[in-house]
């Protein structure tokens, strides 16, 4: 018995930081001071700001993805989301050929058609996952294929500018977008943790069968979880495009590891049950920290690459990692 | 109507508003030592820096730009900052950004398209840091950039214009094949056009039978000339917007049975564009009639000179085009030391 003892008391100090809702802020403040004197301009304010400019829509993708692997799925088709709003909406308001170029009602409207369809190609997902019975990531990653061929087909693989510029505002102001994604932040939060639609999500994640059985309507919750998840992918794309000032059928076409690396940095179980809105911004955080860090050291794509991969892969093993310790500690 | 307590065994998290406050107090907190320090002193003396963006080094033709325009930045004693955005426009806004915190003197910049990039100008504009977009101009606008660009029309209508002579002495009609690069790429037009135009008039030697659109994909290519090939197995001329797009066509040539030597019979008339090692492998051994060679040391040294004439304030064309030139069996040896695919090809 005493010599379990400090093992035991080990693993729950272990399990304890583990699941503190600030140890990847800590990991932040830890990579911040171990890395600044090394690095050329990663302590000034405008580096701050550019931090702050790229991680918003980032954490806005993430957030719909928290969602839906807290209901123990995945979304890999938010990349594609992202490209079919963008030209979707820009379709709609661009100053050359929009349909409703010019119009006053051009912004909302295509606003509004960017989260209609963001909210439809979720649906699609959440009832292809629920009603048919297909694996989530086989379903996204057709639904990644299909959709992400529509946009291109739509567009003849042309990007569309001439967007006009109250849009382009909308993300390409730190403010504006920061607003925005703040808002999402605090509605999905509030979902999370004070509703009870969050806790049917905990619960489905938890085990669904017995969610189901505690009488959760799992199949609609699940499609909701979907839905959200496009709707933010479309927030996103509001955000990406405003940057962009143009509409592109493949914006954000290579930031799905991103959206999934940051999001289990973070502290949200690819097994589905756990994850918080606090803990995906920490996520995105030291995602874009590690990216931008390695950016101004000049370091090539190569080894960016490879050193995002190995950070992506150590969050995963601190998942499962994180997860024995909880079920033995429980 | 959702009841109002749920039957879950499951506690749902529980984070108040005050605990989210104190964390992202936290995460201010964290920003803000940041921001209180300055950025980096801009690089003192003679010893410029130059930031190069390039959005992929997925080809030949851009890893021997970016190495070209490395070896004379180190020639000169620059120091090179470099970033590689892999396809993502928001992430090369993103590493110009760097640049610009890093007080570059100059950006020498390969963008996505001529659309996505303009945000990138006005930023580099904004920070008052001379910009030189190699090899993809940008749209016009308001946004201030120099770009150096082969001239892709004028080269592929010549280059084409060596093919089509060459069907006229078979005596023979020829099926025509183009695989068309990605036409968000002004590049990728050019070509095009260029093709066309070298075509017009010739009507009675070739017959475009297949216009192929590759996106600049070699997968896309390859699916979509196996079925040009399919549809029209008499084809006999093929031109492609790119080099780096022989493989597949290597492969679809070989599948159909029709890859054969010049002079073979059964040969079908090859024409490409860039001059890669893959081109001059084909000249070498007898398969490839032409390809128009971009100069891609000439880009690199007129996109470096024309940053330093930026910042001292001179003059520059807004668009600087590298004339480039036809490469054939005639000239090959005559022309291969120009030919920058040629250079690792001889090692």
């Amino acid at each position: 018995m005493s010599a379990s003892a400090p093992a035991r008391s080990w693993r729950t100090t272990a399990a304890r930081a583990l699941d503190s809702d600030y140890f990847v802020l800590w990991l932040c403040v830890l990579y911040i001071a171990a890395v600044a004197p090394f690095t050329p301009g990663f302590l000034s304010l405008d580096n701050a700001a550019n931090v702050l400019a790229t991680l918003l829509p980032l954490f806005v993708v993430a957030l719909g993805q928290t969602l839906v692997l807290i209901a123990g799925g995945i979304d890999l088709s938010v990349t594609s989301i992202i490209g079919l709003c963008s030209i979707t909406g820009a379709l709609v308001m661009n100053g050359e050929t929009g349909w409703l170029a010019h119009s006053p009602l051009a912004i909302p409207a295509a606003i509004a058609f960017m989260l209609a369809v963001g909210g439809l190609v979720g649906a699609f997902n959440g009832i292809a996952i629920t009603r048919l019975r297909m694996p989530p990531y086989i379903v996204t990653l057709a639904a990644m294929m299909a959709f992400g061929g529509l946009a291109v087909w739509l567009t003849q693989s042309k990007a569309i500018n001439q967007l006009p510029a109250a849009f382009n505002a909308l993300g390409g102001r730190t403010a504006f977008a920061f607003v925005i994604a703040g808002a999402a932040g605090l509605a999905v939060h509030v979902m999370l943790g004070r509703s009870l639609f969050g806790r049917w999500l905990y619960a489905i994640g938890h085990n669904a069968r017995t969610a189901h059985v505690s009488g959760v309507p799992v199949t609609g919750v699940v499609i909701a979880a979907y839905v959200c998840s496009g709707v933010l992918a479309a927030l996103a794309a509001i955000l990406y495009t405003g940057q962009a000032e143009t509409g592109s059928p493949v914006l954000g076409q290579r930031i799905l590891l991103d959206v999934i690396g940051a999001t289990v940095i973070g502290g949200t179980s690819l097994f589905g049950g756990k994850g918080k809105v606090l803990w995906t911004l920490f996520g995105v955080l030291f995602l874009k920290l590690v990216d931008n860090s390695l950016n101004l050291l000049n370091l090539s794509i190569f080894t960016l690459t490879i050193v995002k991969g190995a950070v992506i892969l150590l969050a995963a093993l601190l998942d499962s990692l994180r997860t024995r310790l909880a079920g033995g500690h429980a | 109507m959702l009841p109002k307590t749920s039957p879950l065994p499951v506690p749902a998290p529980k984070l108040p508003v005050k605990t989210l406050l104190r964390s992202l107090l936290l995460l201010a907190a964290c920003l803000g030592l940041a921001a209180c320090q300055k950025s980096e002193a801009p690089a003192a003396g003679g010893k410029l820096t130059i930031g190069v963006a390039f959005e992929t080094l997925q080809t030949e033709y851009w890893v021997a730009g970016f190495e070209a325009i490395r070896a004379d930045l180190k020639q000169r004693g620059y120091t090179m900052l470099e970033a590689v955005s892999d396809g993502d426009t928001n992430r090369q806004l993103e590493q110009v950004k760097t640049f610009i915190t890093r007080k570059v003197d100059g950006i020498i910049l390969v963008p996505k398209d001529a659309k996505t990039c303009l945000p990138i100008i006005k930023a580099a504009n904004a920070a008052g840091i001379p910009i030189v977009l190699f090899n993809r101009p940008a749209d016009k606008s308001d946004a201030k950039s120099v770009a150096i660009v082969a001239d892709n029309f004028a080269l592929t209508r010549e280059t084409v214009a060596y093919l089509v002579a060459e069907a006229k002495k078979s005596g023979k009609k020829h099926k025509a094949a183009i695989l068309i690069g990605d036409l968000g790429d002004i590049n990728a037009i050019g070509r095009r056009d260029g093709f066309d135009a070298a075509i017009k008039g010739h009507e009675s030697v070739i017959e475009v039978v297949a216009r192929i659109p590759t996106e600049w994909n070699q997968e896309k290519a390859q699916a979509g000339l196996v079925n040009a090939l399919q549809a029209n197995p008499d084809i006999s001329f093929i031109f492609t917007s790119s080099d780096f797009l022989f493989p597949s066509i290597i492969s679809a040539l070989k599948s159909a049975g029709k890859y054969h030597k010049i002079g073979a019979p059964g040969h079908v008339i090859l024409g490409g564009f860039d001059g890669d090692a893959t081109a001059y492998q084909l000249l070498k051994d007898g398969y490839l009639d032409a390809t128009g060679v971009q100069d891609v040391f000439f880009e690199a040294r007129q996109s470096i000179q024309a940053v330093l004439d930026l910042r001292a304030g001179k003059p520059v064309a807004e668009l600087i085009l590298d004339p480039g030139f036809v490469i054939h069996r005639g000239n090959l040896t005559e022309k291969s030391a120009q030919m920058w695919g040629a250079q690792p090809a001889k090692k």
